[in-house]
């Protein structure tokens, strides 16, 4: 505890020696020294002490230290001027922008909502069956995903049973859907986001939803003048040939910006 | 000199001392008397720093940068959808808990198979007897379809525009469970009023849950009260949809758009 600086007493005790002639243990009446050690020249910094720590703490710190030199390094090297902020203010331009796109989607769901009632049917009778069992339109595509027992694989071991039960096939097919869906983001990568510049995936994604409709369609298959077979056959080739010609389309306005862009690069330099 | 202690701060002094109407001195001594037991001043600091953030302008967007605006408004109803799908959603919270009030999740009162119960007689006396009982149930249920149509065209909007990438992955999976959220509180919503068409939709969920191995007993139970459908499931459905989902949306939304705030918006170029 004792402090090589301060002045001790002569006899060579710890002590220390107040002006008065006591002892700081003398003087002393709140019951001993303070639980925390007052900071000088010997205690460790913040930033030492976070330096010094062990473990995942150690590693975050560093870490922190890495990414915020990187930070520092990009801005140095960068050309970026930072200039003011271009920009509307929030009172009056951003607020009333807001209010008018808010008053106007409200008024149109207002509107809706007084001149489309909505349905009601009778009560539940646990009884008997409706003909036609329908969720909401929304969920049309997720009903239809339990419609696919014509393709529920059956084997020839089982005796031709099927392996698993309807519902669980749709249940699995929903879980495809969904997994498909979360993976998105780690399998595509990349600085494009036209789907001119990435044709494929904007085909997916048009496939995507020509199978959420047709999905739908399959839903409320009663209704469908046409045969089943048929139906299911179109349920999956719909979406194939929507996903074909939009790789297509995209492909040929891909060609037409390619051949803008050479026109006009000729044009500012002309072959020699 | 005396002994006593000065008051420094004599607010009432300093009022005698200056020429004040009787509005202004009671405005004051009013001010005075909160502040000390409640330290307004802090708050009122609070408020000219919201002020001034305010009066802040927000930065120019990609489009209005480059003058973008001429080839891309079209476009800007796409850019709403997530707006669109917030403020659907608050309405239908507003008509909901106002239509709260008068509906019963109960199967009580069916003496025979297909009779009329208490959830269902409940609804028709929201459309028939209770003033703007129709509308509302009508606002309500519209503002559920569109804020599931603008929830998936707004997924539609952020695939197609690549602004699910690099930096924004963990937002896009916050919008995969959002839509499936969003989904289940509709499913819950159209079982409530009991009727034939809820009934069914509710049984082809039990027999859903039922068909999932390991775990499907567990999940009928937990969502639909037991195999097969009665008063449990109604009370189920109906705690679903006016106290759970409502809190996890809603908190799950907050950080959605959070998220959106500190990643900034992704604009294609």
């Amino acid at each position: 505890m004792t402090d090589d600086t301060t002045p001790t007493a002569d006899d060579g005790t710890d002590e220390q020696v107040r002006t008065d002639g006591g002892t700081d243990e003398e003087a002393r009446t709140d019951g001993g020294p303070p639980a925390t050690v007052p900071p000088d020249d010997e205690t460790p910094a913040w930033s030492e002490r976070k330096e010094r720590s062990q473990g995942l703490a150690q590693l975050t710190y560093q870490y922190f230290e890495r990414s915020r030199r990187e930070d520092e390094d990009l801005r140095t090297e960068s050309t970026y001027v930072e200039r003011d902020v271009l920009g509307f203010p929030t009172w009056p331009h951003e607020t009333i922008r807001n209010l008018a796109i808010t008053s106007f989607f409200l008024g149109i769901i207002l509107l809706v909502s007084a001149i489309l009632p909505s349905h009601f049917g009778d009560p539940a009778n646990p009884g008997s069956t409706p003909a036609i069992i329908l969720p909401d339109w929304y969920l049309y595509w997720s009903f239809g995903l339990l419609k696919l027992d014509p393709i529920n694989p059956d084997l020839a071991v089982l005796g031709g049973n099927i392996v698993m039960s309807n519902e669980l096939l749709g249940l699995i097919a929903h879980g495809a859907i969904f997994g498909v869906i979360t993976l998105v983001p780690f399998l595509n990568k990349g600085n494009a986001r036209r789907p001119v510049e990435e044709p494929g995936w904007a085909a997916l994604g048009v496939a995507g939803v020509i199978l959420a409709i047709t999905l739908a369609a399959l839903a409320i298959q009663n209704f469908f003048p046409i045969q089943l077979e048929l139906l299911f056959s179109l349920v999956f080739m719909l979406p194939v040939a929507g996903g074909i010609v939009t790789y297509a389309v995209l492909k040929t306005m891909r060609e037409g910006y390619m051949y803008d862009l050479n026109r006009r690069y000729f044009m500012l330099r002309p072959p020699k | 000199m005396s002994l006593k202690k000065q008051d420094d701060m004599d607010h009432n002094a300093w009022i005698k001392s200056q020429d004040l109407t009787a509005i202004e001195t009671v405005f004051l001594t009013t001010l005075i008397w909160l502040d000390k037991r409640l330290r307004i001043v802090d708050y009122l600091e609070l408020l000219e720093t919201m002020y001034y953030r305010a009066n802040l302008q927000m930065p120019k967007s990609h489009t209005e940068q480059y003058d973008l605006d001429n080839k891309f408004w079209y476009w800007y109803p796409l850019y709403s959808l997530g707006s669109l799908s917030i403020i659907a959603y608050l309405l239908a919270a507003v008509s909901g808990a106002m239509l709260g009030f008068y509906y019963a999740p109960s199967t009580a009162g069916a003496v025979a198979q297909g009779d009329p119960t208490a959830a269902y007689d409940s609804m028709v006396m929201i459309m028939k007897d209770v003033q703007f009982g129709f509308m509302l149930r009508s606002i309500h249920r519209w503002s559920a379809q569109f804020m599931v149509a603008a929830v998936f065209l707004h997924m539609l909007r952020v695939y197609f525009t690549g602004a699910y990438k690099e930096p924004r992955e963990v937002n896009w999976i916050l919008g995969v469970v959002l839509i499936a959220l969003t989904l289940l509180f509709g499913f819950s919503g159209y079982v409530l009023p009991w009727k034939q068409l809820s009934f069914w939709a509710a049984q082809i969920g039990v027999e859903l849950a039922l068909a999932t191995p390991l775990v499907g007993e567990w999940a009928a139970q937990l969502m639909f009260g037991g195999f097969t459908l009665g008063q449990a499931t109604l009370v189920r459905m109906y705690i679903l949809h006016v106290f759970v989902l409502p809190f996890v949306v809603t908190s799950l939304i907050a950080i959605h758009v959070g998220i959106v705030w500190v990643q900034g918006i992704a604009e294609p170029h």
